[in-house]
């Protein structure tokens, strides 16, 4: 059964607090938090969140096309590691 | 074994082969490229590991369950699918694409040294971990392992002929655990 509409979307108290907190002196820093199924609010755009994966804290830059989503999806709790050379790129943002 | 397939030209490893697939030959693979164009009917690959392979040839394929589910040219039979699962379908490293600005083949950025703008040494950059969002690099060294956005304003220098990896850590990062 999906959330009752009249709750809206669920985030922690404690890290929306935080987000709005630095949007209001302008400053940016990376926020850690355990909370995977907060939902990304549009007032998180532009920061990094350091989502808990089980283990460790992995930054996440959150954009446009993020909002509506929860962090958890983010921040994948298993990786497939490879030991061949790839055709696999990466790219910085 | 082909004679062609032992040159030292050096291989990409396109995908997995993970199992077979029904009893006409087609092989469960799981994708390892960026390319999907790399599995169209007719395209050329190898068959095997980068030390030994043979080439082969892409017939079909077609997603199913996370995987793509390929029949190869060499490959006619279940028996013989059976026995390819743990090989790799690759292609050879100059027929890799060509990158774009700010890209970087995976395997050439595992390994770097990373220091921090001011020259502190962060430590050897061990994994990369795709996300979904931005791409981690993750760096162990003396101050343990560290996560670092794959982000302009976080890597700000890579050098590959130099093998290093120039960094500004955000503010944040490396603090104090707190919810």
């Amino acid at each position: 059964m999906s959330r009752s509409l009249k709750k809206g979307p669920y985030v922690q108290p404690k890290l929306l607090k935080k987000i709005e907190a630095m949007n209001r002196t302008g400053k940016k820093q990376v926020i850690k938090t355990w909370s995977r199924a907060s939902t990304v609010f549009p007032q998180m755009v532009g920061h990094t969140i350091a989502v808990h994966d089980g283990r460790r804290h992995v930054p996440i830059y959150i954009a446009e096309n993020m909002v509506g989503h929860k962090l958890g999806e983010f921040a994948p709790t298993r990786f497939f590691r490879g030991h061949v050379r790839s055709e696999k790129k990466s790219s910085t943002r | 074994m082909d004679s062609d397939t032992q040159k030292s030209v050096g291989y990409f490893a396109i995908g997995r082969i993970v199992g077979a697939h029904g009893i006409r030959g087609e092989v469960k693979v799981m994708v390892m490229t960026d390319y999907p164009e790399r599995f169209r009917p007719g395209a050329k690959a190898y068959l095997g590991t980068e030390l030994a392979c043979t080439p082969t040839e892409i017939e079909t394929a077609r997603p199913h369950k996370g995987v793509l589910l390929v029949k190869l040219s060499t490959v006619p039979d279940r028996n013989l699918a059976e026995t390819l699962q743990g090989q790799y379908l690759l292609i050879r490293a100059d027929q890799a694409m060509p990158l774009a600005e700010h890209e970087y083949y995976a395997h050439d950025l595992i390994g770097l040294a990373v220091e921090t703008d001011t020259g502190e040494a962060l430590g050897t950059l061990t994994e990369i971990l795709y996300t979904g969002a931005n791409d981690v690099y993750v760096v162990e060294g003396p101050k343990g392992e560290i996560l670092l956005p794959a982000l302009r304003s976080v890597i700000i220098d890579v050098n590959l002929a130099a093998r290093k990896m120039t960094v500004i850590v955000p503010e944040g990062l490396l603090g104090p655990e707190e919810d």
